[in-house]
């Protein structure tokens, strides 16, 4: 059976609405990391290049992944972002802070979803999932934040009398 | 500093002015209280966009957030929201009422000019609307005569409104993308 007979009507036309916007978040947060990386100097840099390739491409096969989710619904995705991303030089701090939010807000809308699929199990398993990645997400960024703030007090507490 | 850099510098920026007018209508319903979901949709932008941008708004001091992350706004962004409201209905009257303007025409504008004209000109175009719509006989008339009058360019190029530019700043505007 093709997924398009998963779901009906209105409310599978609101999914697939809800699902372009989750492409969008996960895209626009894909292009926010990838211009984040250069806003960073020093060890800043060094410090958090890994964490923005890996999330640069995760977001990607996220974003990838809702896309085909779209397509088994009958759908061709849109895409509809609109930013325009500048800015000083940033802080691992900062740069972090601006992750999690980003973060948090992807997990928010996936766990919004998540009731509204229940008709749906191949969808319903997607998103779920989606929600248990994106809170190991949100999880890692607080425990890299943590551990950054814990390497300065540290570092502050040797360096002090 | 030069003008076109004080638009940039303005403090209140089109994009903040949207979001904190988008909190206050979202909120409406919910004694203010307003979801990033929500006001993400308000403003076809991304909810990720929306928290990040709510950031500088809260560092001013005009929006506060709940645990749940719920979003309201402080009395001092209250008060921003209100001249900018109060400054779209002045500017829209005024191109309406005495320019002539179509109304979705004077929504757009009013729109992109609300936030960036000072309070002390947003006043006194009130009281230059006052003025003109007192029913005083003279003004009445000076609105009439002012809708029934059409640009004439003399030959000479020049006018009281180009001040000797040698170039007619109305035909300018009418060939303009």
């Amino acid at each position: 059976m093709r997924s398009s007979k998963r779901t009906r009507g209105a409310d599978r036309r609101d999914v697939v609405d809800d699902l372009n916007r989750l492409m969008a978040e996960e895209t626009e947060a894909c292009l926010r990391y990838f211009q984040i990386r250069f806003r960073l100097r020093g060890k800043d840099y060094a410090a958090a290049e890994q964490f923005f390739e890996e999330a640069i491409k995760e977001t990607m096969e996220h974003a990838n992944a809702i896309a085909q989710q779209i397509r088994s619904l009958g759908e061709i995705p849109i895409l509809r972002i609109n930013l325009s991303l500048g800015g000083d030089p940033m802080r691992l701090e900062a740069a972090l802070a601006e992750a999690l939010d980003v973060e948090q807000q992807a997990l928010d809308a996936y766990k919004d979803l998540l009731p509204r699929v229940t008709g749906d199990p191949a969808l319903q398993e997607f998103i779920r999932r989606q929600v248990e990645v994106e809170t190991e997400h949100v999880q890692g960024i607080r425990e890299f934040m943590h551990a950054k703030a814990t390497v300065k007090l540290v570092a502050k507490s040797k360096s002090g009398p | 500093m030069d003008t076109w850099k004080e638009f940039e510098a303005n403090e209140l920026t089109h994009s903040a002015a949207h979001h904190l007018l988008a909190i206050h209508e979202v909120g409406a319903a919910y004694g203010g209280w307003a979801r990033v979901s929500d006001i993400a949709r308000r403003l076809n932008i991304t909810r990720g966009s929306v928290s990040i941008n709510l950031r500088t708004l809260k560092k001013r001091g005009w929006v506060e957030t709940d645990e749940r992350r719920l979003v309201k706004l402080s009395p001092k962004g209250l008060r921003v929201v209100h001249s900018v409201m109060a400054k779209r209905v002045i500017v829209k009257t005024f191109l309406c009422d005495v320019l002539g303007i179509p109304e979705s025409q004077a929504d757009i504008d009013s729109c992109k000019i609300e936030h960036l004209i000072s309070h002390s000109t947003g006043q006194r175009l009130v009281q230059f609307l006052q003025f003109l719509t007192s029913g005083a006989p003279l003004n009445q008339q000076l609105l009439k005569r002012f809708r029934a009058f059409h640009v004439g360019c003399p030959e000479s190029r020049t006018c009281d409104v180009c001040k000797g530019e040698g170039r007619c700043l109305f035909d300018e505007l009418k060939h303009a993308i």
